[in-house]
């Protein structure tokens, strides 16, 4: 159904030996604003990362794009509401579609959020966090087990931006990261802007965070920005990278060497072109990087 | 119940309830920012998150209401019916049944939500090839009353008692709407070329592509018709059918 001829470029070994999965290049998110543009002038981008539940419809043009955009780059998809943290079961409705698309589009891996997102039935439509406790480690473990049985493949986890942390947490959110990742043995996706957001928010050092999880399993890394209100920050995606962002961005890429990195912009969507310009500076950064 | 099933039922209830005093105990105060504006952060973005969904879903309900107005309104709706959707696009299905209850001095609105959330589900339908006018001359005439017809996915029938499509296309064009005035104007919704499309019809069009839906045959289409147009029906059940073809609202002839 696609082809795969620009699934060779940019292609460098994969650090992490838990996995053997692709270093994909310099990619972005890909957004129905930039659907023609990409058809049009096939931009300078390794890849695109496809957030699942947009495609998770009957028919119509998400897929129609979704295919033909597939058909000349690689795809990655990445999901907000498998609530992989929830205390009550899994939608087995959501689980199949995730599963029918991943069988449609054939990505190059699946991720979502290491997080939960409502109980009960209920969806909140956010990113809520967890409390770091080994309780939550063994839930959260046995509930990676179930998807990653299901798909068939490894998950990638994704640290997410929180405005609370609670009472009852026992250890530090990259301890918890890291036990569950290799209880687990799923991979991470290291969202730079979001570890920002957070350290911001709680007054921890974003430098311990990227040394405390696990190098080896980090297999895609996202950069964003953010708004900052003073006393605290909220992840918004809706605006460029910030210097302290790419500052921590470049420590990471020293600390796991290269890694599949995008620009994940959520909101007010700026023309192509500036997302494939700031993508550039990631691509400068990471080869200075091992240049030196 | 565990402490972290205790825990996540007390926070969803304090984000549902806006209510930070039933969780601000579990959340770390500081003298930076403090747990209950911690806490509210969660809450105002949750009704924020889907008053932009909806906003998306129904545009020009939004125009027609007004900002205040649409807030209250869509704020309400996120109490009354508290998202059970994985996918933010479902969200706002039960719309058109809160404005019928909320607001019943503005009866158009349940229609303009209606017609908005039809554009919608047609623009995401299932992809299902549709049968061309071509298909239909290749079956013999004499055979055509047994011929029962499939509508494509994304076909849909909408009832309408006000302006609702020329208020929508004023609107649509950043334009006064008229003036709201009570008037059947039934309306068909579909999609091709991968767009959504509208067309008004007339009470029996209507008539005719709703006996279609529910699986009459061509036969019993010019029978119905025949009441009204006499000798002249079976002529106008063949037009209809041709138009129907000719637009894509059919995806099989099944014989």
């Amino acid at each position: 159904m696609f082809s795969h001829g620009r699934d060779t470029l940019h292609m460098e070994a994969s650090i992490s030996n838990h996995n053997a999965l692709p270093n994909l290049g310099f990619g972005l998110g890909l957004r129905t604003d930039h659907y023609h543009e990409i058809l049009e002038t096939k931009p300078k981008v390794d890849w695109f990362e496809a957030l699942s539940e947009n495609y998770m419809v009957p028919g119509g043009k998400p897929h129609y794009f979704l295919d033909k955009i597939r058909a000349d780059y690689p795809i990655v998809m990445h999901g907000v509401s498998l609530s992989i943290g929830s205390t009550t079961a899994f939608d087995q409705y959501y689980l199949k579609g995730l599963k029918q698309l991943a069988d449609q589009v054939q990505p190059a891996w699946i991720s979502d959020h290491l997080c939960w997102t409502g109980i009960h039935g209920q969806n909140i439509h956010d990113l809520l966090p967890l409390p770091y406790t080994e309780e939550t480690v063994k839930h959260v473990v046995e509930r990676v087990n179930i998807v990653q049985d299901f798909l068939g493949r490894q998950l990638l986890l994704e640290n997410v931006s929180s405005y609370a942390s609670y009472v009852d947490s026992t250890m530090t959110e990259w301890e918890f990261i890291k036990e569950i990742a290799e209880r687990s043995d799923c991979l991470l996706l290291l969202d730079v802007n979001n570890i920002y957001v957070s350290s911001f928010n709680h007054g921890f050092d974003g430098k311990a965070f990227i040394d405390g999880v696990p190098a080896n399993r980090i297999q895609q890394i996202h950069l964003a920005g953010h708004h900052n209100h003073g006393d605290y920050i909220i992840d918004t995606h809706d605006a460029p990278v910030i210097d302290p962002v790419w500052d921590l961005y470049r420590y990471a890429i020293q600390q796991y060497g290269s890694v599949s990195t995008m620009i994940e912009r959520d909101d007010k969507i700026p023309p192509l072109a500036e997302l494939v310009d700031e993508l550039q500076i990631a691509r400068h950064i990471a080869a200075e990087v091992v240049a030196a | 119940m565990s402490k972290l099933a205790q825990l996540q039922a007390d926070f969803q209830a304090s984000i549902l309830n806006s209510d930070a005093d039933l969780f601000k105990k579990k959340v770390v105060d500081d003298a930076k920012v403090g747990a209950e504006k911690r806490l509210n952060i969660y809450a105002d973005a949750y009704r924020l998150r889907i008053i932009e969904a909806l906003a998306t879903a129904y545009p020009k309900l939004h125009s027609l209401l007004g900002d205040d107005l649409f807030d209250n309104t869509v704020r309400q709706y996120i109490d009354q019916y508290p998202s059970k959707y994985r996918n933010m696009r479902w969200v706002g299905d039960k719309m058109s049944e809160h404005l019928q209850n909320v607001l019943p001095e503005h009866p158009i609105a349940a229609e303009l939500a209606d017609f908005e959330w039809a554009l919608g589900l047609a623009f995401d339908a299932k992809d299902v090839p549709v049968v061309g006018i071509d298909q239909l001359s290749e079956i013999a005439p004499e055979t055509w009353g047994d011929l029962r017809f499939s509508l494509h996915p994304s076909v849909q029938l909408l009832d309408l008692h006000w302006n609702v499509v020329p208020v929508w296309q004023a609107l649509d064009a950043e334009q006064a709407p008229p003036t709201l005035t009570q008037h059947h104007m039934p309306c068909l919704v579909w999609r091709t070329d991968l767009n959504s499309h509208y067309r008004s019809l007339d009470a029996q069009e209507f008539s005719a592509l709703l006996q279609l839906k529910s699986g009459a045959n061509f036969g019993s289409l010019c029978e119905s018709l025949f009441d009204s147009l006499g000798e002249s029906a079976t002529q106008q059940a063949a037009q209809y059918l041709a138009s129907w073809l000719q637009a894509g609202l059919i995806s099989q002839i099944k014989s």
